[in-house]
């Protein structure tokens, strides 16, 4: 990984707990292919001083993704991208994964009572401008 | 296990003609295990006893009842080797006001055998604390950054700190979560008791939260499992199952949604909301 500072999005405010925010965005970077096997993580340190959380933290979701299978310990790197470690082979899989995000969206999509074809718009757009911003 | 903070029965009671029936006791009767590497917020309103709680378990204050024990030795009677392993600062910081803060720390590496000096030195200033002035004529937020360096400088095994970072600016504050961890030069992680109002920093640090409420623990449990189970529903009235009754909003019971199948669509609960329920 090139730049580590950047490596995770870490939203302390956020409800979801910041171990679950790393190891979620740990499977979403494996199975979108982003991360392959052998690639480093940043290491629990490095993490941790970033963005002032606990280490215990960080490496509680290390150890988590370890445990199952995605990470594996290299002695003198740290923890890198496990060799079995597959990007989600079909789109179903991937879509699993945003799937939260998607319910999250619906229900405020309701309460604000935003027509549905206007959000489907508005998301789209914002894919578009997100993908203009990439380098 | 091992325990870094113990207490057991832990009372201190309120001058005689002064308690009242909501309150009876200063503190307590307090029960507490805090293992070994927490890092716990202790959280409460102006009042609660976070400060009382603090000096009852560092020895500077007598219970009427009860004991406490730090690294395994009863508070009251601590041995030089444990003190060596503890760091404090209070929150008014007992400076010399004639001395500055490199003299301070000068005087602290005479007296403990641990400090190291060149990584102090590196935290003052990564917390931008100019350690040339004297300590009268520091502001109130560089005082405590100094009582912080100094708690620190000693490498501590357990932390105590009572509102460390109420006069820091934001990015100070930061810099201070940072240092909570570092200065570690030992394997086994540090054990940290941090008191503090400003609950969105405790959330970025904290394995474990401690609310006291009159001089009592409400509730001490582990952060993610509280952001991960613990939720508020309507409650008319209180129900003995909950965790907590709260009279406001038209009722509402805190509860664990592992228990509770009711619960579980409702939101997390951020540590300032929990505040506010276990207040009201």
């Amino acid at each position: 990984m090139s730049s580590p500072q950047a490596f995770f999005d870490i939203q302390p405010q956020l409800a979801t707990p910041i171990y679950r925010q790393v190891v979620e965005q740990v499977q979403r970077l494996v199975a979108g292919g982003q991360l392959g096997p052998g690639d480093e993580l940043p290491s629990v340190r490095a993490v941790a001083e970033r963005h002032a959380i606990n280490p215990m933290t960080v490496s509680k979701a290390y150890s988590l993704l370890e445990a199952e299978g995605l990470l594996e310990r290299r002695r003198g790197v740290g923890m890198v991208v496990a060799a079995r470690a597959q990007p989600a082979a079909a789109g179903s899989d991937l879509l699993a994964l945003l799937e939260p995000a998607i319910q999250a969206l619906a229900r405020q999509t309701r309460q604000l009572g935003i027509p549905p074809d206007q959000a489907v718009e508005a998301l789209a757009r914002a894919l578009q401008s997100d993908e203009q911003d990439r380098p | 296990m091992t325990l870094a903070i113990e207490a057991r029965q832990l009372t201190l009671h309120i001058p005689d003609g002064r308690w009242s029936v909501a309150r009876r006791y200063a503190l307590g009767p307090i029960d507490l295990q805090i293992p070994e590497g927490a890092v716990v917020g202790l959280v409460g309103r102006n009042g609660a006893g976070k400060s009382t709680l603090m000096r009852c378990l560092l020895g500077l204050a007598t219970p009427d009842e009860g004991e406490a024990r730090l690294l395994g030795e009863p508070s009251l009677a601590l041995t030089d080797a444990v003190r060596e392993r503890l760091g404090y600062a209070a929150q008014t910081p007992d400076l010399f006001p004639r001395l500055n803060g490199r003299e301070h720390l000068d005087e602290m590496a005479a007296v403990y055998a641990n400090v190291d000096l060149p990584s102090a030195v590196t935290l003052a200033a990564r917390l931008d604390l100019p350690l040339g002035k004297r300590a009268d004529a520091l502001s109130l937020g560089d005082q405590q950054k100094l009582a912080v360096v100094m708690a620190l400088a000693h490498d501590p095994d357990l932390l105590l700190l009572d509102e460390p970072v109420a006069s820091l600016d934001p990015i100070s504050r930061r810099d201070f979560m940072r240092a909570l961890f570092a200065l570690r030069r030992k394997a086994a992680p540090r054990t940290v008791l941090v008191s503090s109002h400003l609950l969105s920093d405790l959330e970025r640090v904290v394995s474990h939260v401690l609310f006291l409420r009159d001089g009592k623990v409400q509730l001490f449990i582990e952060w993610d499992e509280a952001m991960e189970y613990l939720r508020c529903v309507p409650a008319r009235l209180p129900d003995p199952l909950s965790l907590h009754w709260s009279a406001a909003q038209g009722g509402r019971a805190l509860v664990d949604s592992r228990h509770c199948p009711e619960a579980a669509g409702e939101p997390g609960l951020s540590m300032e909301d929990l505040l506010e329920v276990l207040n009201t």
